[in-house]
């Protein structure tokens, strides 16, 4: 049994599905990050989690308690749950000041004055906001907020600690540097987090385990690497960096390698490649081709000798300051390649892309 | 080039947990909307049932029928009230519209001098009382103890009655220049929000000032001058006090004096005035639905808009005629009647002119007085009376609005959507209806002839006020800030008691300011649901009109005027500038 188990759980809004039977187990201390994009199901998940939303069906169970179970007439309120979470808005009381904020959940489970004023100024200096304690929370950047939100869900040491995209709001800077502070304080405390974005990026930097989500339904659960580099449906491997997709058809399997063809249409003949992936899948069977833009080298003669050689031509490049994005029509195919080394490209100058077999990955529907 | 990832279909059973359902927050959401839904529909049914009741000719036995209706568009009397009563509310509603619009615009879009000095005097009407207003243009401008055809006498010679309100006419005056702040608040608003570079777009195309005010910022804000008309329409249609006091003695009924002749009196017949109530009530609830539904929905400028700064049109040499015309417009509301009330109430007896040597404090003492033997009863007990249902209705009544404006915002479902239907539906039928009905309802139970049944009156009519200013700050708040309280282990509860209600403070005050100045000046359902001992201060004033004299009435009617004058300097640094325009 591990810490948060989640069981078959179903809610619709309406005739909308929003989360169709989710499955989910979460150890304790693990930080756990549901990606998707919006309207997957991932916030209304977490909700249920908290409390906040009613499931239609299914089981919550938190430290082996239900917390949610539909089928056993079982709901605690979000209060009944003893969990903290971090709202995307921050929802720090204007009313109150830093101080106030954070020792309101101390103060409701009725701890002595000095517990309070202790474990509240922890809390805080924990968070780096100590010498703002008495400001009020209309008074804070963005930034600062964050950090209120953050001391007030951890410092009555709730089980689980939920996160609503708590760094949507940010500019990208302080983002990058937030994230880096949450991951730290995480290490620290050791708290159990369920954590919700539709940013990639900050999702595998952060988490120990990811859950990508899509159309109300668990697309893979697995750690950031395996995430990135064996993503199992062209839904994972788009939406996780980006991706180019190809359709084609499945030749054989020759050990780890896997042979592979990509029809390019109007009477040419299909180009043959060597990839992995795919292994369990029968000759003749559609596949599609996931190769990530930085993997592929761009040649501007053919290559003497290469593996998966494609041919094509420059549509459009675009300079993003460390790297060149260059769009190469092959076939009825735009490919992305990225590329560090600065040649000039014309658009319209005919290029030569190849990759290795290990870079390429088959994935089957 | 993804391919879909089909979501697979679930067949969702219906949640059976009947259990978890009894929550702090269910079980008193369900009171609270149950009670608000009864308190509601129950008068409503009851008016409908009594208004197909018809009493026989010895006034004991009831049959079921029509003839009320029938004694209503076909009876000479009543007829010819209907009559009145439409050519009294679209009078009204005209000239109401006309000042309030061409005063909006002096203030918010024109360099005329003064305007911010002068605003807070356009929205002073607002807060008194119509039918005080009445009294006063009644000893300013009646012919015989006019005190402005009096002084047009000594002073020009001229021997006639210069003016006379006794007519409908002078109801359409008095109605006009006290609603006209209904529109006021409509189109300031509109004004002020609008984006000015709607405005600057026309003048580069080369339309010139006066046609874009024509073209661009008039249309612009028509949605607001006619949610404000229909406003004053319906509110002139349940005028009870200003046509009892200016026509209705001089033969000039309308609907609701008709009214209060069947709910009161030696001829009373509830029924007949059931019917005569739904006459108005169907009338008035078409047009509040049309505001709603259709004209409030096409507003052009919206709450959540920016803070702009609107451009103001320099008026050149103008400025000083819109400024005499603001001037003017605040003498005949505000200071021409409350100064001419004040000299009557100081007078034994009111002649029609101001005698300085007679100048006395004594009717304030045979109004004011309570513990004095000699004070008038009526008078003494509306004071009290009215100061307790003001406080105790504004509380109960602001009690109820938290819980609906939540109920409203913050859940889903039927109940959400019943109970904003349920606070609608009040301002749809004017006070005296909504009496009517609930006199209907109640007159058999003990409550009848208590202060508990205008408690219930006031309350039902007039929650749905209190209930805007709360929904208006509701819907600025983050529901996050409340589900932060309830992640950190705060009950329902708590939570309501240390965040929200904290938080929804400023409105939750300004509400309840504004409930009690409409109770401390009510008329219309105080007049229908009263009996000996539980007058209001309204009630006071009539009787003092209709028994006692003029200098009475005056003293009180100044008391009130007092009274309401310093609630609206509190409201005002409560709630600020901008809060009525919204």
């Amino acid at each position: 049994m591990s810490f948060v188990e989640i069981k078959k759980l179903v809610k619709s809004f309406g005739p909308e599905v929003a989360v169709a039977g989710i499955d989910l187990s979460v150890e304790q201390g693990e930080f756990v990050t549901l990606l998707g994009p919006s309207g997957c199901g991932k916030t209304t998940t977490l909700r249920c989690i908290a409390g906040l939303e009613h499931p239609d069906s299914g089981d919550i169970q938190i430290e082996g308690d239900y917390v949610t179970s539909v089928s056993n007439e079982v709901f605690l309120t979000p209060e009944e749950r003893n969990l903290g979470m971090v709202f995307q808005s921050y929802a720090v009381w204007p009313h109150m000041t830093v101080f106030d904020n954070v020792a309101y959940g101390l103060r409701i489970r009725r701890e002595t004055r000095a517990a309070i004023k202790e474990k509240t100024t922890k809390a805080l200096d924990l968070v780096g906001l100590g010498h703002l304690a008495e400001r009020y929370a209309t008074k804070l950047s963005g930034g600062q907020r964050q950090r209120v939100a953050l001391a007030r869900a951890i410092v009555y040491n709730p089980k689980v600690v939920l996160f609503d995209e708590p760094l949507s709001n940010l500019d990208a800077k302080l983002r990058e540097h937030m994230r880096i502070e949450l991951t730290r304080l995480q290490h620290d405390v050791g708290i159990t987090s369920i954590y919700v974005t539709h940013d990639q990026t900050e999702a595998l930097v952060m988490s120990d385990r990811v859950v990508v989500m899509d159309k109300g339904v668990i697309q893979q659960i697995g750690d950031p690497e395996s995430i990135y580099a064996e993503p199992t449906n062209a839904f994972v491997a788009n939406f996780i960096g980006v991706a180019n997709l190809m359709e084609g058809k499945l030749l054989g399997h020759d050990g780890e390698l896997t042979d592979l063809e990509i029809p390019l249409g109007d009477g040419r003949a299909p180009i043959r490649l060597r990839a992995t992936g795919a292994e369990g899948a029968p000759v003749g069977a559609k596949i599609i081709l996931s190769i990530r833009p930085e993997d592929i080298l761009l040649h501007l003669e053919k290559p003497a000798e290469a593996m998966n050689l494609i041919e094509g031509e420059v549509i459009d490049t675009v300079y993003l300051g460390n790297f060149l994005d260059c769009q190469v029509q092959v076939g009825p195919h735009e490919v992305g390649v990225q590329i560090d080394h600065f040649e000039e490209l014309d658009t319209g100058q005919k290029v030569y892309l190849s990759f290795t077999p290990d870079h390429g990955l088959c994935l089957t529907e | 080039m993804a391919t879909d990832t089909a979501a697979p279909q679930i067949d969702v059973a219906p949640p059976r947990g009947w259990r978890t359902w009894f929550t702090q927050e269910n079980i008193i959401t369900t009171i609270v909307g149950l009670i608000v839904a009864v308190a509601v529909i129950v008068p409503l049914i009851a008016l409908v049932i009594n208004s197909f009741l018809v009493l026989d000719d010895l006034g004991f036995d009831t049959e079921w029928g029509l003839q009320n209706y029938r004694e209503v568009f076909q009876g000479r009397v009543i007829r010819k009230a209907l009559i009145n009563t439409a050519i009294i509310s679209t009078g009204c509603t005209i000239l109401a519209t006309l000042l309030g619009v061409s005063l909006a615009w002096i203030n918010a879009r024109t360099n005329c001098p003064f305007r911010e000095k002068l605003e807070p005097f356009n929205l002073i009407p607002f807060f008194l009382s119509p039918f005080v207003g009445a009294i006063a243009w009644h000893n300013l401008a009646s012919p015989k103890v006019g005190l402005l055809n009096n002084m047009a006498k000594s002073i020009f010679g001229i021997s006639f009655p210069l003016f006379n309100v006794n007519n409908l006419w002078g109801v359409i005056w008095v109605t006009g220049i006290f609603f006209a702040p209904l529109v006021y608040l409509f189109v300031v608003g509109s004004l002020r929000r609008m984006d000015p570079s709607l405005e600057d777009s026309a003048r580069t195309t080369g339309a010139g000032l006066f046609r874009t005010t024509m073209t661009i910022t008039l249309p612009l804000v028509t949605p607001a001058i006619l949610s404000g008309a229909i406003i004053v329409f319906v509110t002139t249609a349940g005028e009870f006090g200003v046509p009892f006091k200016l026509s209705a003695p001089f033969g000039w009924e309308t609907l609701t004096t008709q009214i209060f002749t069947k709910a009161v009196g030696d001829d009373a017949n509830h029924y007949l005035g059931a019917a005569m109530s739904m006459v108005v009530g169907v009338v008035t609830a078409f047009f509040i639905w049309v505001q709603h539904r259709i004209i409030a929905p096409r507003s052009y400028t919206t709450v959540t808009g920016k803070g702009f700064r609107p451009n103001l049109i320099d008026l050149g040499g103008w400025k000083w005629l819109a400024f005499t015309y603001n001037m003017l417009y605040v003498c005949v509301a505000v200071f021409l009647p409350i100064i001419c009330l004040f000299f009557v109430s100081l007078h034994k007896i009111w002649s029609g002119r101001i005698i300085w040597s007679e100048l006395t404090f004594w009717n304030y003492q045979k109004v004011l007085f309570f513990w004095w033997p000699e004070s008038i009863q009526a008078a003494t007990n509306g004071i009290i009376n009215s100061f307790i249902l003001a406080f105790g209705g504004a509380s109960i009544a602001m009690v109820v609005a938290i819980i609906v404006s939540y109920m409203i915002h913050r859940t889903k479902g039927f109940g959400a959507r019943l109970l904003d239907f349920l606070s609608v539906i009040p301002i749809g039928f004017p006070g005296i209806v909504l009496a009517m009905g609930v006199l209907v309802t109640y007159i058999r139970t003990p409550i009848y002839a208590t202060l508990w049944i205008l408690l219930l009156g006031y309350i039902t009519r007039f929650f749905p006020y209190g209930q805007r200013n709360i929904s208006s700050i509701m819907m600025a708040v983050s529901e996050e800030l409340d589900q932060s309280s309830r992640m950190a282990g705060a009950s329902w509860l708590t939570t309501l008691r240390r965040i929200t209600i904290p938080l929804l403070k400023p409105g939750i005050f300004a509400g309840w300011i504004l409930l009690f100045v409409i109770f401390l000046r009510e008329l219309s359902i105080s007049i229908i649901l009263y009996s000996a001992g539980t007058e209001t201060l309204s009630v006071g004033v009539y009787y003092l009109s209709n028994f006692e004299n003029e200098p009475m009435t005056s003293a009180l009617s100044i008391a009130q005027t007092v009274a309401l004058l310093i609630c609206i300097v509190i409201f005002r640094k409560v709630a600020g500038k901008e809060a009525l325009t919204a």
